[in-house]
């Protein structure tokens, strides 16, 4: 007897039933209980409740009559039904490419979002081929996170529970445990990141989900309340798009770089939300950046090779300076030093 | 576990055969991502299930005209089950992840669905806020637009002037493509077209688009529509480069995925890739500083150098204008 078999079974015994249906009814009604021994019956259906509860189903235990002595189970159906919702041609190819970033993975909770599309395709019918053109040219590639440990961390996050996991950070060769209260994750430049406040540490804190080498652990039981409260004025925006060059106190610096006009558009798309841009007679372009740590921002400008130039202020000009002159120390061109 | 993927499945199938009498195999085995042989495995076993005592008369009734797949006396499955709240959450988080990944031009229907599934299911225990709270995900609103165009291009098979900027050989170019998908991965839009000056089907990043034009030109889409993802975009060349990283950098080169060997060298770390992209890969290491060195080839080393001189000459210029 298939296990889907006995369960549609089920579920379709209890939704029509009127009155709640006694374990005896239950047991003498479908096929694949019949058989089993009256102990294993129990066992079986008590596995068969519990899985389906988890997936949602809601079963209810009820008296079956008046005298309240016998229970019985039942689906109410206002329960159990999804609310029919209609959309449109647009909303359903909005919800297509939906279904398409989930089935990628990139986002926690995708595998939940995939569970609830598949629900819903009743309403949305047959949208790869009736959607604006038949066809959706957008795809998601896998993330090199784990959609678990997103998930893990995400769901922590929003139920404010502290977690558990081991750490290798940038720069250093060992790993170590760290316990933090996640805020929230974010997502840049093709990485995952979780914020919290670090008890190492003893402040808040980015992590980039990459390099946490174990599984993500709770550090309480689920059943105790949340484990901490987020600050009220925390706000994720703010350390969501720190660049490289914002990190660490001590110097700060407003700097001016200048970028020709063959790239100039290319800082601006990538930048001007974040930093003022102005475009310069020629089409190059001026960008006035927030400096704290002088080696990821000389490492920054000079990506962009002779197409960008620190303008001010002389300290870090002459800090890129040095940089090149310790390049060419080491390609060899000490003769022209 | 298998056998709760399928109970889902069957108890979305069900309603939608329901509502959608006389669906094609074909159309079922998309929608619900399955083989041909697993759908009528499927359907076997609907054909088998009903209400006690499973007489004829209780059964589910399903039947096949030709191609075309027919369900009654299932009322009572007319509907699919509702969603657990971590669905609810997922398919929220996942329509707000796409507004901020694609933008709105490309999905105009998108926050109209939000707003129909918050009304018609609430949100539970996770408020809507809640969700702008705890995930934020880096806007691709600059180039929505560039992507909406491009979108619209591939759907209608019209072929684009663009105007692009290629960070490999560092130059600008003009090109006609004919654009067949577009692919997000490694945090960046990707458009794989047939590229007419080269002849061949490449792969483009999106914000590295400077301005594009959709021609009125149609173009026959290839029979097969594949995307094998950007990543082989750095490598694959003729060029054997090898680098060596000093202590401070090594746990950054690790994390590159363009080394096709790593090994240590006390605590240095010499990695070897494969490139035809010097331009680049020169520039790359710019940013490295003097943690890396070049051991081969040659002509990586002096570009590097000759590169370096052209940078310095900015900043002497400058200087002495300082001065005056």
């Amino acid at each position: 007897m298939n296990k889907a078999e006995r369960l549609i079974n089920l579920i379709a015994m209890l939704l029509e039933a009127r009155r709640p249906v006694t374990l005896e009814r239950i047991r003498n009604s479908i096929p694949g209980y019949q058989q089993a021994s009256v102990p294993s019956f129990k066992r079986m259906f008590e596995r068969d409740k519990s899985e389906l509860r988890e997936m949602g189903v809601p079963i209810r235990v009820e008296p079956v009559d008046a005298f309240g002595e016998e229970m019985g189970y039942r689906i109410p159906k206002e329960e159990y039904y999804l609310p029919e919702i209609d959309f449109t041609p647009e909303e359903k190819v909005a919800l297509l490419l939906v279904n398409r970033l989930a089935s990628g993975g990139v986002i926690p909770l995708s595998r939940e979002a995939g569970s609830a599309l598949l629900k819903l395709s009743p309403d949305l019918g047959d949208v790869g081929r009736s959607g604006r053109t038949g066809y959706a040219p957008l795809r998601f590639a896998h993330p090199a996170e784990s959609l678990e440990t997103l998930t893990t961390l995400w769901e922590a996050s929003v139920r404010r529970r502290t977690v558990r996991f081991t750490y290798r950070s940038l720069g250093s060769s060992q790993s170590q445990e760290r316990s933090i209260d996640p805020y929230g994750l974010y997502f840049d430049r093709g990485a995952w990141y979780v914020v919290g406040y670090c008890h190492l540490r003893g402040e808040v804190r980015s992590f980039r989900v990459s390099r946490i080498e174990s599984q993500v652990e709770a550090v309480s039981t689920p059943d105790k309340g949340p484990d901490f409260a987020r600050p009220e004025d925390f706000r994720l925006r703010e350390h969501a798009r720190i660049l490289p060059w914002e990190f660490e106190e001590g110097t700060h610096y407003r700097a001016e770089v200048r970028f020709s006009p063959r790239i100039a558009w290319l800082v601006e798309r990538d930048l001007g939300d974040v930093y003022p841009f102005r475009y310069l007679k020629g089409g190059g372009g001026k960008l006035r950046v927030t400096v704290r740590n002088e080696d990821a921002f000389c490492n920054w400008v000079l990506s962009f090779a002779e197409d960008a130039e620190v303008v001010s202020p002389p300290e870090l000009r002459s800090k890129v300076r040095d940089r090149l002159l310790e390049i060419l120390a080491m390609a060899g061109g000490d003769e022209v030093g | 576990m298998a056998d709760a993927a399928r109970l889902r499945r069957l108890l979305s199938l069900i309603p939608y055969v329901l509502k959608h009498q006389g669906a094609t195999f074909d159309e079922l085995c998309e929608v619900f991502e399955v083989s041909r042989s697993q759908l009528v495995d499927d359907l076997n076993l609907i054909f088998l299930c009903g209400q006690p005592d499973y007489s004829p008369a209780d059964l589910i009734d399903v039947f096949i005209d030709e191609d075309r797949v027919f369900i009654g006396m299932a009322d009572y499955f007319a509907r699919p089950l509702r969603f657990t709240p971590a669905e609810l959450s997922g398919l929220y988080l996942a329509c707000s992840a796409l507004a901020r990944l694609a933008g709105a031009p490309v999905s105009p229907g998108l926050s109209s669905v939000m707003e129909k599934i918050r009304d018609a299911l609430g949100m539970g225990e996770l408020p809507p806020d809640e969700v702008e709270r705890s995930l934020e995900l880096a806007s691709h609103a600059a180039e929505g637009e560039i992507l909406s165009e491009l979108t619209r291009a591939c759907e209608e098979r019209l072929a684009v002037d663009m105007e692009y900027y290629s960070y490999g050989r560092d130059e600008l170019t003009r090109r006609r493509v004919n654009p067949l998908s577009l692919e997000f991965g490694m945090g960046h839009w990707y458009l794989r077209a047939w590229d007419e000056p080269s002849g061949e089907v490449r792969v483009f990043r999106v914000d590295r688009v400077k301005e594009l034009t959709v021609s009125g030109e149609r173009f026959q889409p290839p029979d097969e529509e594949v995307f094998e993802g950007p990543y082989g975009a750095v490598g694959g060349g003729e060029i054997t480069v090898r680098l060596r990283f000093a202590p401070a950098l090594a746990g950054w080169a690790r994390e590159q995925p363009i080394f096709s060997s790593v090994e240590e060298e006390g605590a240095f770390l010499v990695c070897t890739l494969k490139t035809d992209k010097l331009s680049w890969l020169e520039r790359e290491l710019l940013s490295c500083g003097a943690g890396v060195e070049v051991l081969e080839p040659r002509e990586l080393r002096e570009g590097l150098r000759r590169r370096v001189e052209r940078i310095l000459s900015l900043y002497a210029e400058k200087k002495k204008r300082g001065g005056t």
